[in-house]
């Protein structure tokens, strides 16, 4: 049955199509000069004027010229109908992750209020279950921003709102605000601040690229295994390094991890949640920051480090830029 | 029920698998979380429990991968598997790898308890032995329900869950007429969902099992417009 499939692979198909018209070209060429003599008799006899020219060639590289583009037209659309096959995959595989993704929180939320309405619960234990509630709902929020966020964060018509911010104690706010995610993961953050920069960054927009770097961090990383955020500054560029102890990566995931919709798929991974989307619009917004996003690791199972590299000396432009689109 | 129930959730994230616990152990049992499936199995082999109720994606073991593992060694222990994956698919391939039943995140309180309740209950009525026996002969086969272990007309072989359950129920009740909808309140309980064409695909399962030309049946009988009878002596 698998075998039949494979047959049935794009790739199968455009290479037979190509061979079958070729095939079917070379038969009719065959055939037409066999028979061209029989053709020019029975056409001189209609027509005689036709012949009163010698042999065109320009006839000859027209017709040449007409099978060439055929041909690069039906490459063209094998390439495209490959793309969207491959889209319709990533697309599908979004959507069932996504899927899940909400239905988790969504699900925890919806027992909590349940059990609130069946069981008998003391004051403290609602207390509590609210206090998950309001997790789960954050939880709820920043997802949908980030499938919102995918779509709106065309480079082209992002608006920055921008301010400036002392990164030390922005970052500070960031890891302050996730201090329940690491208890839960019982995972030590480490603040190095080397040298401490003022930028003028988008806070709302930049909150969401260290909320996602961060939770990736605390995701992809065993129970107990530490994070260290350094603060340096490198040339021109302020630089962020996020240093976890979690599962690595190897050259090719490192190469496609920020494409949208892209997940590492191996064993370790593969009940790990996720849409894809973190990575690809955290990169965007830091490219629309004039910034840079690299990651480094040494391999499967050695940890990661992702960078966001920010401008330090385009400051002013990128601040008249956002007046300039903010008015 | 003299002794309280005790039940492994296996559930990865945190406030779920609280929120669990907690109304759970409103309803009296006891609860044991483990919060992936390494964790799961551990605990599993380290205590005995009387039900497991496991999530689907779960760090370092899949759900699918625990159930099997449990299921390679114990065909009958019940699980109910709790997962975000809600298609007619995903239920399939739950039940397929060993669940007992199958229910789609988000869920409602009373619905989960009910079905706690409910599996609980056939689970306790099948340790039941039959006139104090845990073996059963007839003919020369013969099914040991404490184990799942059966001897057919082919040789031994285990039984699943669900068919271990339908054969108790025809023998308890061995010269009487069974009905299709008495098979499924017991063996299938709450779920609604499933038909009654079901029951007659078990028992045609059953009746290669047993029957030395399932054509025409021996032991598991038709009553036609009725349901089935389950004849030992014949």
């Amino acid at each position: 049955m698998s075998k039949l499939k494979a047959l049935f692979h794009p790739i199968f198909i455009f290479v037979g199509v190509q061979v079958a018209w070729i095939v079917l070209m070379a038969v009719w060429i065959n055939w037409y000069l066999k028979n061209s003599r029989k053709f020019q008799e029975f056409a001189q006899k209609i027509r005689p004027d036709l012949f009163a020219d010698e042999f065109n060639w320009l006839i000859l590289l027209e017709g040449c010229l007409l099978m060439l583009i055929i041909l690069a037209g039906v490459y063209i659309i094998f390439v495209y109908w490959n793309k969207q096959a491959r889209l319709n995959r990533l697309q599908s595989n979004f959507v069932s992750s996504v899927s899940h993704e909400l239905k988790s929180p969504l699900a925890s939320i919806q027992l909590y209020l349940e059990t609130m309405k069946y069981q008998k619960v003391s004051k403290e234990e609602s207390e509590e279950f609210v206090e998950m509630m309001l997790a789960d709902t954050e939880r709820l929020g920043s997802l949908i921003n980030n499938i919102l966020a995918s779509s709106k964060y065309d480079p082209k018509n992002m608006q920055l709102q921008c301010q400036p911010v002392k990164l030390g104690s922005f970052l500070g706010e960031v890891v302050e605000g996730l201090k329940r995610q690491f208890e839960e993961k019982n995972c030590e953050v480490k603040l190095e601040i080397q040298e401490d920069c003022v930028l003028l960054l988008d806070k709302r927009a930049m909150q969401m690229v260290f909320n996602n770097l961060i939770g990736n961090a605390l995701r992809y990383s065993p129970v107990g295994a530490s994070l260290t955020i350094r603060v340096r500054k490198k040339k021109k560029f302020c630089e962020i390094d996020f240093i976890d102890r979690g599962m690595g990566l190897t050259k090719k995931d490192m190469k496609k991890i920020f494409r949208k919709f892209y997940r590492v798929t191996n064993k370790k991974s593969q009940n790990i949640e996720g849409a894809g989307l973190g990575l690809f619009i955290s990169k965007e917004i830091v490219r629309t920051h004039k910034g840079q996003m690299r990651v480094f690791s040494e391999g499967p199972g050695k940890g990661s480090v992702f960078t966001v590299a920010l401008p330090m000396d385009k400051n002013s432009k990128l601040k008249t830029a956002a007046n300039g689109e903010g008015e | 029920m003299a002794q309280t129930k005790k039940i492994l959730v296996v559930e990865d994230e945190s406030h779920l698998a609280k929120g669990l616990q907690f109304n759970l152990e409103r309803e009296g049992y006891e609860v044991v979380v483990a919060d992936d499936g390494k964790a799961a199995l551990q605990c599993m082999r380290e205590q005995t429990f009387d039900l497991m109720i496991l999530d689907l994606m779960l760090p370092k073991m899949g759900g699918l991968e625990v159930a099997k593992n449990i299921r390679e060694t114990d065909t009958r222990f019940p699980i109910l598997m709790l997962s975000a994956k809600s298609t007619e698919e995903d239920r399939a391939t739950g039940l397929e790898a060993g669940a007992d039943d199958y229910l789609a995140k988000p869920f409602h309180l009373p619905e989960l308890l009910l079905r706690v309740k409910g599996i609980l209950r056939r689970w306790e009525w099948y340790k039941q032995p039959i006139q104090g026996q845990e073996n059963f002969h007839f003919g020369k086969m013969w099914i040991d329900f404490a184990t799942g272990k059966a001897k057919g007309c082919s040789g031994e072989f285990l039984l699943t869950a669900k068919e271990a359950l339908v054969m108790k129920l025809l023998i308890s009740k061995k010269g009487e007429v069974v009905t299709r909808e008495d098979l499924l309140e017991t063996v299938w309980g709450y779920d609604r969902e499933t038909e009654t064409r079901t029951v007659d695909n078990f028992i045609a399962r059953l009746r290669k099992h047993f029957e030395k030309k399932p054509q025409k049946p021996q032991f598991i009988v038709t009553v036609r417009e009725k349901g089935y009878q389950f004849n030992p002596d014949s």
